[in-house]
């Protein structure tokens, strides 16, 4: 009698304690940036059955509490309010656009959960006057920093421009925390570069409210003639602004733009010819791990990974299953120790976190950026050239 | 150069106007009639565009044909809404109709969420979306050309329903006395019903012209119903022939901020909400004076 109870006290001792790991998740699943946000869903969603799968975490089924930020400052601070004072949770994932980061990082430092934070690009750094994510994160233990600063997307970016024949760049960008920031530093990068860049003018993006009326800011990049029109803004944006390039008769030998995304379906307008971007993911991309997450993606999602903050959220949410597991605990300082210490896997190869310029968990960077170019109705891969799948074609 | 910048500038403006005044003549209408503050028009609207992006994607139609299907559409699904849910607040506090629409907005974004993502969509091939005329050194975008001349055209048809016919006169009676047109024979619910939705289909013209010129997203109504708020603002509630001339104030502003001021680009929204500053106090200080 006495055996058995306590076979049973242990046993409800055991079933207390292996409580199922929950994850918050922060991401804009509606509003404006409602199709980052769901492309956020699908790559954590994907990672957790995996991750469940193969034996979950601690021997239990991964749990996720995913929250909607709506991308908006203020719904995004109750969100992560929620997640720490009703759900309890002691690590947070996810995460996008600069505004967002910035009106959460003194939420951040108050309940010092471990973040993994893959979106949030504004740094901060060489801009007078301005502190990014970066600079008001500064060194702390429990942040890892997953997307690349907005100095890498730029070096990228710098890089690619660097390699082609223009002289002279016409910068246009939006006038939010992501392309002001951006822009200061592009701006810079390309001078070091050595190419002038001949006018730098802003506009409000569609995403935050504009009008989609750019044609001020393509008139005076025309009037300067210059040889690359080379714009940072949302992926809303990309329809409006290379139409208006065309219909204003600016004739650039190459147009680069830096959105986050790109629009569905938007391969297939004319505009799109010989337009130049970033991106962090394409699922033609050859190596072994991104023919793998894209099979994998379409048999869940029945689409394409087109948007690469899918690629990303898969490589965090892995991450975090593995640290937690080589931890074998949930315990904040072994957690942060494994993420510190690990190597995980991601549809763009195996990755760790590394220093950045403040930060000390640093994940991508600017190697994670590949240059494409739209070519008959293709994303064409035209830098780096080791990668390339096709060589870069001028607009005229 | 910079006389023909101030050209550019002006003509700019000018063409933007008539989809300005399109979509705010449509909750113009219905704020003048029914005097229900509608917060979901910019999502009929949104609608617009999207039925236009599936119909060209689905079906290959050019916006231009789509126009004939989505404009009786929206006019089905402004009718269809009026009659489950803003006919029930005729009566209720203004604050609970205005709580009704917008709740109906987000219904709307979130269903548009649900049935087409998040992602900004482009409607495929639009052959004539970059075409442009030169007139000496100054462009004209062909699409501001058309959807200008649309939206003139629907303005002015409005204006002629609301004066010279029957059913324009009847809706106007129901503004003006909804109790006395009731007592002379008019059926005062079937106008509202008919003024909420040829409101609705006004805004999904507007909204395949919208998905001509920039991406279709969810949220795409939000801008414009900003937009169309301070127009009708500037007009005067329910004046509907004050609407062309706010329009034309609102977007020619823009116009010439964004063009000849250095970042002028960040500051069109900085320059309708200044007009409408200034408009209200300046009407706020007349009212207190009378």
């Amino acid at each position: 009698m006495k055996r058995t109870l306590i076979t049973t006290l242990a046993a409800l001792l055991c079933a207390a304690l292996a409580q199922p790991v929950q994850i918050g998740i922060l991401s804009p699943l509606t509003g404006a940036a409602a199709g980052t946000g769901q492309a956020q869903l699908a790559g954590f969603e994907l990672a957790l059955e995996e991750i469940n799968e193969a034996g979950g975490v601690l021997g239990e089924p991964l749990e996720l509490i995913v929250e909607d930020t709506q991308a908006t400052p203020a719904v995004a601070q109750a969100a992560f309010e929620k997640l720490m004072t009703e759900d309890g949770v002691g690590i947070i994932a996810g995460g996008y656009s600069s505004n967002v980061t910035l009106s959460l990082v003194e939420s951040f430092r108050t309940f010092q959960p471990i973040v993994t934070w893959i979106g949030g690009a504004s740094s901060g750094i060489g801009i007078d006057g301005f502190d990014g994510i970066e600079e008001l994160i500064g060194e702390e233990e429990w942040f890892f920093h997953i997307h690349p600063w907005d100095y890498h997307n730029v070096t990228a970016a710098t890089d690619y421009v660097a390699s082609t024949e223009a002289e002279t760049v016409a910068l246009l960008h939006e006038d939010s925390a992501f392309g002001g920031p951006g822009a200061a530093a592009a701006a810079g990068l390309l001078e070091d570069a050595g190419l002038d860049v001949v006018l730098r003018e802003s506009f409000t993006s569609t995403l935050l409210g504009g009008s989609g009326d750019f044609r001020a800011a393509i008139t005076k990049a025309r009037a300067t003639d210059a040889d690359m029109l080379y714009w940072i803004g949302y992926d809303s944006d990309v329809v409006p602004l290379t139409s208006q390039v065309r219909e204003l008769g600016y004739t650039p030998e190459y147009i680069f733009g830096a959105p986050p995304g790109w629009p569905a379906e938007f391969a297939s307008s004319p505009e799109a010819q010989c337009v130049t971007g970033l991106i962090g993911f394409l699922p033609n991309l050859p190596n072994p791990e991104a023919q793998e997450f894209t099979r994998a993606y379409r048999a869940m999602h029945n689409a394409d990974p087109e948007n690469y903050m899918a690629a990303l959220a898969y490589a965090n949410l892995w991450a975090l299953a593995d640290a937690i597991n080589a931890a074998g605990t949930t315990d904040r300082d072994e957690v942060i120790a494994a993420l510190e210490a690990g190597t995980f896997r991601s549809p763009m190869g195996d990755w760790s976190f590394t220093d950045s310029e403040i930060t000390s968990h640093q994940g991508f960077g600017a190697e994670m950026w590949l240059v494409f170019q739209y070519q008959n109705g293709v994303r064409e891969i035209v830098y780096p050239i080791e990668k390339a799948t096709a060589p870069l074609q001028t607009c005229n | 150069m910079e006389i023909t910048l101030l050209i550019q500038a002006l003509v700019s403006g000018l063409l933007a106007s008539g989809l300005y005044a399109l979509v705010a003549v449509g909750l113009a209408l219905a704020i003048g009639v029914i005097g229900i503050v509608n917060f979901a028009h910019g999502e009929f609207f949104m609608i617009g565009a999207f039925l236009t992006y599936q119909l060209a994607v689905s079906f290959g139609l050019d916006p231009v044909v789509s126009l004939l299907l989505v404009a009786p559409a929206l006019f089905v699904i402004g009718a269809l809404l009026y009659r489950t849910t803003v006919h029930y607040v005729l009566g209720a506090p203004e604050l609970n109709q205005m709580l009704l629409t917008f709740g109906l907005g987000i219904i709307l974004q979130n269903v548009a969420l649900l049935v087409w993502g998040g992602d900004p969509r482009t409607v495929p091939a639009i052959p004539y979306r970059s075409a442009s005329f030169q007139l000496g050194d100054v462009t004209f975008g062909a699409v501001l050309v058309g959807s200008f001349l649309v939206s003139i055209a629907l303005v002015g048809g409005l204006y002629w329903l609301l004066l010279r016919t029957p059913t324009g006169r009847g809706m106007r009676a129901v503004a003006q006395n909804r109790i006395g047109a009731s007592l002379v024979g008019l059926e005062v619910d079937r106008t509202y019903l008919l003024t909420f939705a040829l409101s609705a289909a006004l805004a999904g013209i507007g909204g395949v012209m919208i998905a001509v010129i920039q991406s279709p997203t969810p949220m795409v109504g939000l801008t414009y119903t900003l937009k169309a708020f301070a127009i009708v603002v500037l007009a005067g509630l329910g004046n509907i022939r004050g609407i062309l001339w706010a329009s034309l104030l609102v977007a020619l502003s823009e116009s010439l901020v964004a063009n000849l001021v250095p970042n002028g680009g960040s500051l069109r929204n900085a320059v309708f909400f200044a007009i409408i500053f200034i408009v209200l106090v300046v009407r706020g200080r007349k009212g207190g004076a009378a």
